[in-house]
């Protein structure tokens, strides 16, 4: 790799009125919490075994153009980077901060009944189906810090991979902004009592 | 107004140092990790190579290698778990300290999200004991 160190990128979703993907490279807790909270309908009940499938099988199509994806593509986003140590799953401590904000956000009361989905990427830099397991690693790992380091409820967030199946729209594929994770809300998980 | 009084003149005591301590408003997680990576940050690359962050592995290492670690780091470790821990008291205790409040001043708001917004802004009607949780918990 020509890169010492891989980024992902965290892509943070909410509503379902806006399809803008936003890089946001200084991010704040407060444009997390309004980026993820605004979801007003129904979020679609998902399967990560069937969305990696999709993925795998997208045969180079968007994600947009895939039936389980494309409920999911419809949420507003906002990336954010996580840059990782060179094909390991261990998170820089520089993007430990980054971490931190998204988890002061899930435990914002504005967030806090959420469910949301990581999505790991890589970008097109070496094989196939190692991207696809170091992908699913690190989307893992982060939902790993966040549901313990950071107390997030585990059985509020879903990890998945999916390598370079699917790149970001209008980026070629082997542009270092495809190593990216995707956080997506998945809706309600449960009233609080 | 005797609320504000009494901010000023805790503010007061803690620039000038004199006084009972004050407890110190509590760090977010972003703050509290971000102070971590200044501190330990050198201690965590040298004696916690290729560990990552999570399932108190890092902590555990920092511990194990104890005699290796710098003092500054020590010191930062300390002060942010506990500030981390009062944050995580505050938050888990929230609902139950203001749950009078929230009945009296912002009854009839449903989610959580605007009781909260609704509570913040009311700050002056609302009890000291659910102000404090609010802050505590880094809501402001």
């Amino acid at each position: 790799m020509a890169v010492s160190v891989s980024k992902m990128a965290l892509l943070l979703a909410g509503g379902i009125f806006s399809c803008s993907v936003a890089f946001a490279q200084d991010v704040s807790q407060e444009r997390i919490i309004k980026g993820l909270g605004k979801l007003t309908a129904a979020a679609p009940a998902i399967d990560v075994v069937i969305l990696q499938q999709e993925a795998v099988n997208s045969g180079g199509k968007p994600m947009s153009a895939l039936p389980n994806w494309k409920k999911i593509a419809k949420l507003p986003q906002m990336v954010v980077e996580i840059n990782f140590e060179n094909d390991s799953i261990a998170i820089e401590p520089r993007s430990y901060r980054t971490l931190g904000m998204i988890a002061d956000a899930l435990h914002h009361p504005n967030l806090w009944d959420y469910r949301f989905l990581v999505v790991g990427h890589a970008s097109s830099t070496g094989g196939e189906k190692h991207n696809l397991e170091l992908s699913g690693q690190r989307a893992d790992a982060i939902k790993e810090a966040l549901s313990t380091t950071f107390a997030v409820d585990p059985a509020r967030l879903f990890a998945v991979g999916v390598g370079e199946y699917l790149p970001i729209e209008g980026v070629k594929a082997d542009a270092s902004n495809n190593r990216r994770v995707q956080l997506i809300n998945l809706g309600v998980f449960k009233s609080k009592s | 107004m005797q609320k504000i009084a009494i901010r000023l003149a805790a503010a007061a005591l803690l620039s000038t140092g004199l006084g009972t301590p004050v407890p110190a408003q509590t760090l977010s997680y972003a703050d509290a990790v971000t102070q971590l990576a200044d501190a330990c940050g050198r201690d965590i690359k040298t004696l916690c190579k290729g560990l990552n962050l999570g399932n108190g592995r890092i902590y555990g290492c920092l511990q194990d290698r104890s005699a290796e670690v710098s003092q500054g780091c020590k010191t930062s470790l300390a002060g942010v778990l506990q500030s981390i821990a009062q944050r995580e008291h505050a938050q888990a205790s929230y609902k139950q300290l203001c749950r009078r409040d929230a009945i009296k001043s912002c009854g009839g708001i449903k989610g959580d999200g605007f009781v909260l917004a609704c509570l913040a802004k009311k700050e002056r009607r609302v009890s000291e004991e659910c102000n404090q949780a609010i802050t505590d918990a880094g809501w402001r």
